[in-house]
């Protein structure tokens, strides 16, 4: 046997691994893939019924007596208005049969308690339907939501409640829109009201500080200790403590904040700006650890040849490493705050667990997060709840997206430079 | 000749080391790499507008010693410089000489070329943004045409001006970064094999340059290559494990060596 035929032999042999291994490796991806798909796939069933919101046609009479106000009044005066009475008459009118205290009371829950806010918006926005019958599309409560929504399976609706929802449904009634309100509001007891906004904005600015923190303190960290600092024990030991920095728990940076921004510095308790400087330090030996290998990689003969032309070490840093680094910063830069957005744990050290309706307008009022939001309305025990969980969990999965695309079309743009 | 003969003989620098008009010269240079001396007991004077050639074995020294002169070992922690070194009387070593200033008054071009990432007319307008060169846009594009130019490479990228110099060919490439160099002015161009990538043609069009180049700058080139040497330079040192063995005229090195050593690498016997 001559060595071409040894050769040949062995070939078919390495061929035939290097087949098994690109069969494994594909496998390996795909499952990576499937699991992600399933992931999406639950997701957005479950958050479906989120994005439907079931209203109610009620007839609506604007009656000046029932509104309890006077001849004359001023249009400050709505806001204290008796528009729940407006309701309540429209659905005595409806059922003229329920008489029961309690059966009334139980016909009012059909609607939400929103409704009557929505009544005095359109009044205040329209004074001329003063005095006039006009009908109107109202939330309903979020059992009947459910029980619509869910061919009626569920929903906590008595036998009475069924029997009227029959009855508004065959009279055309109902309808369902698209829940543009979840996008507008913050959190809510009621889960027809509650919205995302509220924790997108929080999540926003929250973000927003860690990454006008972290960024600029992680990359001149990095520049300087890959550039200037001199090779002795102590940068040894500060290297090392970056490192076990990156594998502290997180909660454990919740009790440092606790503790230094918010008792001892009198940072507000709740608000983005507490949560940013919290998620900075959690950050930071992220970034540090990515901008050290991204500058790392510059290859020397850069330096060498702006030196060479007489750059100084901070020009070289700045005109040329920093520059060329760029792209595996940004890289790091994303996986951490990717990390901070999906952080929960510090957080509640830091309050922003509490429940808060408004939606922050600034760093310093107070907020809550999306992974937050998550886990409140997970724990909530409304059944309406649970779509809401999923769609909250969708949006955050698209604000990483929309991160992660901001990211790319940075590093294209930092790419393009040179 | 036995080898105990060459070993008592290669502790002086045989030839003529000194000159007149120095630009640089160089007096008892050791050089170290943590405790590993690379670079025993230099003595040599480059002279004003010549092209002195470095040639010796690899790992003799070579770079070392040029990258000494102006200073780019101070990136290298680990390496120490003794002896004095000085750039027209004053010692570059010095604690009030500034490493910046050096360098731009002492260029240094390199043995793969290193453009930046950038288009080619931002690779040489560079150095004189940096010094502040150029008052206004027309004078730098003007220093950018003129080292082109010098470095011989205006007509084939007058095109492409402002596309990125890393399309360039090897060749154009560090014609490139020989025009960087120059576009500061510098007194002094250090060359680290600038021609050891490059094929015939580009090394003759480099070869050229430096001829040209003489007239204004004074040259110090590190070459393996014997006829390189010959062609361009005036005199040339013949380095040997760290020690400058032989310097000569370039004629009576090539022709008529005075050492052993010497002899044996150009006529190819050692090295
Ligand atoms: N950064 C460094 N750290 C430690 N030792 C070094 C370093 N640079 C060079 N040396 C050592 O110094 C000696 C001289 O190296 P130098 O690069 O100057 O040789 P050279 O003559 O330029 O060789 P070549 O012709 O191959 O380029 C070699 O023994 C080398 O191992
Ligand atoms: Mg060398």
């Amino acid at each position: 046997m001559n060595n071409t035929e040894k050769i040949k032999k062995s070939l078919n042999k390495r061929y035939r691994k290097e087949k098994r291994f690109r069969l494994l490796s594909l496998l390996a991806v795909l499952t990576g893939f499937a699991c992600l798909f399933i992931l999406l796939v639950d997701m957005i069933i479950k958050a479906l019924p989120a994005f439907i919101q079931t209203e109610v046609k009620l007839d609506i009479h604007f009656d000046q007596e029932k509104l309890e106000l006077a001849a004359h009044f001023e249009p400050e005066e709505l806001q204290n208005a008796n528009f729940r009475g407006l309701i309540k008459q429209s659905l005595q009118q409806r059922f003229p049969t329920v008489r029961k205290r309690s059966d009334k009371r139980a016909l009012m829950r059909l609607i939400s308690v929103d409704a009557e806010y929505q009544l005095r918006d359109k009044l205040q926005a329209e004074p001329q339907l003063l005095g006039e019958t006009v009908p109107i599309w109202l939330l309903v409560d979020d059992d009947v939501d459910t029980y619509l929504k869910s061919d009626k399976q569920f929903g906590r609706v008595s036998q009475k409640q069924i029997a009227w929802i029959t009855e508004l449904e065959q009279q055309e009634r109902f309808q369902k829109r698209f829940n543009y309100w979840f996008f507008q509001t913050g959190d809510s007891r009621e889960p027809e009201l509650a919205g995302i906004l509220g924790a997108v904005m929080g999540s926003f600015y929250t973000l927003l500080v860690t990454l006008l923190l972290s960024f600029p303190i992680g990359v001149m960290a990095a520049v300087y200790l890959e550039e200037f600092a001199p090779r002795n024990r102590w940068i040894d030991l500060i290297e090392v403590n970056i490192n076990n920095l990156a594998a502290v728990p997180s909660i454990v940076f919740g009790l440092l904040g606790l503790a230094v921004f918010i008792n001892f510095f009198g940072v507000p308790r709740s608000a983005p700006l507490v949560g940013g400087m919290v998620l900075a330090l959690m950050t930071l030996p992220t970034i540090i650890i990515a901008s050290r290998s991204a500058i790392k990689a510059v290859s020397p003969s850069m330096r060498e040849a702006a030196l060479g032309l007489g750059a100084s070490k901070v020009q070289v840093a700045f005109h040329h490493v920093v520059p060329l680094a760029m792209p595996g910063i940004l890289t790091g830069t994303i996986i951490g705050l990717a990390q901070a957005l999906g952080e929960t744990a510090p957080l509640l050290m830091i309050g922003m667990v509490a429940f808060i309706v408004d939606i922050p307008q600034g760093v310093t009022d107070a907020a809550t997060v999306l992974p937050v939001q998550i886990y409140l309305w997970a724990d909530s025990p409304e059944r309406a709840f649970v779509a809401k969980t999923a769609a909250a969990i969708l949006v955050l999965l698209l604000f990483l997206v929309a991160m992660n695309g901001l990211a790319v079309w940075l590093r294209k743009k930092f790419e393009r430079m040179f | 000749m036995t080898t105990t003969n060459i070993e008592q003989k290669v502790n002086e620098t045989w030839g003529k080391p000194f000159v007149d008009n120095a630009k640089i010269s160089i007096r008892n240079m050791d050089v170290f790499y943590a405790d590993k001396q690379a670079v025993f007991d230099v003595n040599l004077d480059i002279a004003k507008h010549e092209v002195i050639a470095l040639i010796g074995p690899s790992g003799c020294g070579k770079s070392t010693f040029l990258r000494c002169l102006n200073r780019m070992n101070d990136t290298i922690p680990i390496c120490r410089v003794a002896g004095d070194i000085s750039l027209d009387g004053e010692n570059i070593y010095d604690t009030n000489m500034d490493p910046v200033l050096l360098r731009a008054r002492v260029g240094m071009v390199f043995q793969k070329p290193n453009p930046f990432p950038k288009s080619v007319y931002e690779n040489v307008a560079y150095g004189p943004r940096l010094h502040g060169l150029a008052l206004n846009r027309a004078e730098l594009d003007d220093i950018v045409v003129t080292s082109l130019k010098k470095a011989g490479l205006y007509n084939e990228v007058k095109d492409r001006l402002h596309s990125i110099a890393t399309g360039l060919s090897g060749g154009q490439q560090q014609r490139l970064c020989i025009a960087r160099t120059i576009a500061i002015s510098p007194e002094v161009i250090l060359m680290d094999e600038p021609a050891s990538a490059l094929d015939p043609i580009a090394t003759a069009i480099i070869e050229e340059l430096i001829d040209e180049l003489r007239k204004n700058y004074t040259i110090a080139i590190v070459t393996h290559s014997m006829q390189q040497a010959a062609r361009v330079s005036q005199r040339t040192a013949y380095f040997h494990l760290g020690r400058i063995i032989e310097v000569g005229e370039t004629s009576q090195i090539f022709t008529n060596p005075q050492h052993e050593l010497t002899e044996n690498y150009i006529t190819g016997r050692f090295g």
